[in-house]
């Protein structure tokens, strides 16, 4: 599903950002993706969301080369990527209905073919009594699960997550991984969840990417 | 009163079709958005105020030199050894039997001395002096008029001469043309400042709106979709700013006619009323001003439809 082969990246003129990385991810899988701060985390999930090309080497991702792509193609392969960030992201002035509905919104789907998956999906998230509620009124885990229900709604084959649990606490932490745990099994969503949080880790047997000075080394 | 008007449009354009999905993605009530909206309604103000004098200057032009070209004057100078009344009668008789004509009539006395009391001052007397006197000839039609005939036979009476008017028509065109061209000129420009304002005001709103963008991006949404986005919300700024100014341009047009008929003596409200017929632009004047609310949507929705695309490929 995706694969990097000997992949570097690096900003302008700068120095390597991200040196000889390689892996594969198989559809279904759940993945850590860790590395203390600078590490390039974050330039790896930028790179598997197509937002960034490699400096060199190549990345495959859904059997297409990237490296190749036009911008419109590079389009449609991201609508089968989701997206979960610490700082939420969330629009301030939509509700959060409309913040999960954006995504197919986007797809051109009329509200009335969406409405009942929207109102699902939240309740399965237990937002279902905050729908109506704008992003300022939700709490720190409300809102991570409202952004995981956005990034999942237009039903990705891939999620990624950067520090989603950055923002929210421990306990809080161990339930949002839990729900991405169950979104990967019910629904066979691809996750790669990035987090620098050790005890996470530990409590969490899945396979980790771990990042170094641009260096990653893949832990089973 | 202001901000009541602003209400109501704003809820009227609430009602506008906001294509699929219900609420605006770009939010309706910002920093950005507000200043695009003052802008616009400035712009439209102006276009419109500007377009409101043109139509003001054209229509006094041709209606004075309907006016001026539907009348002859025949001038009679005192010649010593000549019977003026004399003279008077016969200009009357000649300029009746020309073909065209409508009637003849002179001035009198009285008539002739208040013609020349602007200049002269009041309480000259005038009796003493022996002033020239004038015919006014009305024509039935310019067109077929023989005023050629009527000069010819105008030259029997000694000190006769006939004035066409033609010099000040001609002078009026001028200036009329001037004006209206000055003011297309003044138009291109404030269309040309409104587009490079709009640039940069749609430019400040992508930016303020930068998490919008990027956002909508990560979910996978095309630039033709977000640039679709904005541009409602910009098509919406730019109907709101375009009848508010041109509102404003109506309502500046009722004021200054009504503060000209109360303001000005009633001698030189005459004499304004003479040049621009009241200040009244008339209902072809307002549907010209209200001409400008689409011209300023589809100016700010176009212009700012490009930036936004040209904002987004270079971003991207």
């Amino acid at each position: 599903m995706i694969e990097f082969s000997d992949v570097g990246l690096r900003y302008g003129n700068g120095p390597e950002i991200l040196k000889d990385v390689s892996f594969s991810i198989e559809p279904g899988s759940f993945h850590f993706l860790t590395g203390p701060s600078g590490a390039g985390k974050t330039s790896l999930l930028r790179l598997l969301l197509l937002s960034l090309r490699p400096s060199r080497g190549r990345v495959t991702m859904f059997d297409q080369d990237v490296s190749h792509l036009d911008q419109d193609s590079l389009l449609q392969l991201r609508r089968h990527i989701g997206i979960v960030f610490q700082e939420f992201r969330l629009l301030d002035h939509l509700t959060t209905f409309e913040n999960v509905a954006l995504p197919l919104r986007v797809l051109g789907q009329a509200e009335s073919e969406y409405r009942p998956n929207v109102i699902e999906l939240l309740e399965w998230v237990g937002l279902g009594e905050r729908m109506h509620a704008l992003p300022s009124l939700l709490s720190g885990g409300e809102k991570q699960r409202a952004a995981i229900a956005r990034a999942v709604i237009a039903r990705p084959k891939v999620l990624l997550a950067d520090e989603p649990t950055g923002n929210v606490d421990p306990e809080l932490s161990d339930r949002l991984v839990h729900l991405f745990a169950e979104l990967n099994r019910t629904l066979g969503t691809t996750i790669i969840l990035a987090t620098h949080e050790l005890p996470l880790l530990e409590r969490f047997a899945y396979p980790r990417m771990a990042l170094n000075k641009g260096e990653l080394t893949i832990h089973a | 009163m202001l901000s009541r008007l602003v209400d109501l449009l704003r809820q009227a354009f609430h009602l506008l079709p906001r294509g699929v999905g219900g609420a605006p993605i770009v939010p309706e009530k910002s920093v950005a958005g507000r200043t695009l909206l003052l802008l616009v309604t400035i712009m439209a103000f102006l276009s419109a105020a500007t377009l409101g004098g043109v139509v003001l200057v054209q229509k006094s032009a041709i209606a004075w030199s309907a006016d001026v070209g539907r009348e002859l004057t025949i001038q009679i100078r005192p010649v010593e050894g000549e019977v003026m009344e004399s003279n008077l009668r016969t200009a009357v008789s000649l300029a009746e039997a020309t073909p065209g004509v409508a009637n003849a009539r002179a001035l009198s006395v009285e008539e002739s001395q208040d013609l020349l009391r602007p200049w002269l001052g009041q309480g000259l007397d005038l009796s003493a002096i022996a002033i020239p006197r004038l015919v006014v000839v009305q024509l039935a039609d310019p067109v077929d008029a023989d005023i050629p005939a009527l000069q010819r036979n105008l030259g029997a009476i000694k000190g006769a001469s006939l004035d066409t008017h033609a010099a000040w028509r001609q002078q009026l065109n001028t200036m009329a043309g001037t004006v209206v061209l000055s003011g297309l000129l003044v138009l291109g420009l404030i269309g040309v400042a409104t587009v490079l304002a709009i640039i940069f005001a749609t430019r400040g709103a992508m930016a303020s709106n930068r998490e919008i963008v990027d956002v909508l991006h990560f979910i996978g949404a095309s630039n033709r979709f977000i640039a679709g986005a904005f541009q409602g919300r910009f098509l919406s700024i730019g109907l709101q700013g375009g009848l508010l100014g041109a509102v404003l341009a109506v309502l500046f047009f009722v004021v200054i006619g009504m503060a000209a008929g109360s303001v000005l003596p009633s001698e030189a409200n005459a004499q304004v009323g003479v040049l621009f017929g009241h200040f009244l632009i008339g209902w072809e004047g307002i549907v010209v001003i209200l001409a400008v609310v689409p011209v300023m949507a589809v100016l700010t929705a176009v212009t700012s439809r490009v930036t936004v695309r040209r904002y987004l490929s270079e971003a991207s």
